[in-house]
């Protein structure tokens, strides 16, 4: 993880450099709006990742009974959650540049927006139960039961109904409509954001270890 | 026979009808129901009625109503079937008697038929007062059926969630709206185009698989859910 740490911060750089100085803005977007996508998917992604480790971890919980699994699923929320609001931020920029107004109630949207409720949700849950076994039973319950709906809200529901957004990365013709320089910044965010989140992972976790016995 | 040498069905059955019998002496789920959805009827018929918008714009808003409607009428009542239980000190006996699973499928089946007395009355009445035209009823009730089942096993599991919680009618509410908005959705989208003459396939397919996916999520976590 020091490793991770200490290669995070040339690496994300050089994304951030190559987003803005190697790229040339893609056509058919109004100014240099279309540099969002190195920013704004990556976070949509990590976010959508966070939940699906909320999951795992939930449902180590449920086998195991062992209370670190679930400060980590709780982290992994957390964390979600932070990836997610970003994801809205970075898309409302976009909107507000591209459409003339920074929320459009557009389906993809709307689906992050209900996204952050439903997990802000869990939050909810874990703070209404007193009894920390029961709190973390319900809670990993709770995020597994959403990790099943969850892509109904974030890739079904949106697909069926007229969106403004651009086309996603995973369109109906299976193929990356990019340039390779594109291609290349795109997938090196993807991976640095992942990255992000496995360290900041660890750190809450670690976190969350040193506060239990206070808890 | 013992409760525990009947099959899971037959419980799960057993578990609706005490629902059921206990429902029919006291009537206060329905009744409540009925009261907040008549009265959630007349409050849209009154802002809505005068404004007498044209037919096209009115499809969408129409759904999007009725949808909200019977979403929060069932949001009064459902919740109450766990709830209860634990209020009232029987979800120990419960437990005893049943697994997670059979219990959250017997609750399910009784807030199931709930959901279709709210329709029955809701939908008829939402038509006669604000003069929406069906033109495709079977549409319009494979829509509400459809629904019904993914409101009913969704709003049951996560009863089962919050019964032991605090502020739990509160937190039901803030737990159910987003894990609902993916059937809300295709539900208002398929019941304008019933409204409209025509059977929507992609939100009722869509319908179908929420509904799937939210029946084997609810029944591989009962366990988890209900258990002391």
């Amino acid at each position: 993880m020091k490793l991770l740490k200490l290669l995070l911060l040339p690496y994300m750089a050089a994304v951030i450099a190559g987003a803005f100085l190697w790229v040339e803005p893609a056509e058919g977007f109004l100014g240099e709006s279309s540099r969002i996508v190195f920013f704004h998917v990556p976070c949509a992604w990590t976010a959508a990742l966070a939940f699906l480790v909320a999951a795992g971890y939930s449902l180590a919980y449920l086998l195991s009974r062992n209370a670190r699994f679930d400060s980590v699923a709780h982290a992994a929320v957390r964390l979600g959650l932070l990836f997610a609001a970003l994801t809205l931020v970075t898309g409302s920029l976009f909107a507000r540049i591209m459409w003339g107004s920074f929320w459009n109630w557009d389906p993809r949207e709307s689906s992050y927006l209900l996204l952050l409720f439903l997990y802000g949700a869990y939050l909810f849950l874990r703070a209404a139960v007193d009894d920390p076994e029961r709190r973390a039973r319900i809670a990993a319950a709770y995020a597994l039961f959403s990790a099943v709906l969850m892509p109904f809200l974030v890739f079904v529901v949106p697909r069926v109904t007229r969106s403004l957004h651009p086309q996603t990365v995973i369109n109906p013709q299976g193929k990356i409509l990019m340039d390779t320089p594109t291609k290349t910044v795109f997938f090196a965010g993807l991976l640095g954001f992942t990255a992000l989140f496995l360290w900041l992972l660890e750190l809450e976790a670690r976190g969350a270890r040193v506060r239990q016995p206070t808890n | 026979m013992t409760p525990t040498r009947l099959g899971f069905w037959s419980r799960a059955w057993a578990v609706c009808a005490k629902d059921a019998a206990q429902e029919g002496k006291r009537r206060i789920a329905l009744g409540s129901i009925l009261f907040f959805a008549a009265t959630a009827l007349a409050l849209v018929s009154y802002a809505v009625g005068p404004f007498g918008l044209p037919a096209d714009a009115r499809a969408s808003l129409d759904a999007a109503l009725l949808w909200i409607i019977l979403f929060f009428s069932a949001a009064t009542g459902l919740p109450r079937a766990l709830v209860r239980e634990e209020e009232t000190g029987t979800g120990l006996a419960l437990r005893a008697v049943a697994p997670g699973a059979v219990v959250i499928a017997g609750k399910a089946a009784f807030n199931f038929l709930l959901f279709l007395a709210i329709a029955a009355l809701s939908v008829p009445t939402f038509a006669v007062l604000l003069e929406w035209r069906i033109e495709s009823s079977a549409a319009l009730v494979a829509v509400v059926l459809l629904g019904g089942v993914g409101l009913s096993i969704v709003s049951t599991f996560l009863s089962a969630l919050v019964a032991r919680a605090g502020q739990r009618n509160v937190l039901f509410l803030v737990v159910s709206f987003p894990l609902l908005a993916p059937l809300l959705l295709p539900a208002i989208a398929a019941t304008v185009a019933a409204s409209q003459g025509s059977f929507a396939a992609a939100p009722l397919r869509v319908l179908v698989a929420y509904d799937g996916a939210a029946t084997c999520a609810a029944y591989l976590l009962a366990g988890a859910a209900w258990e002391d």
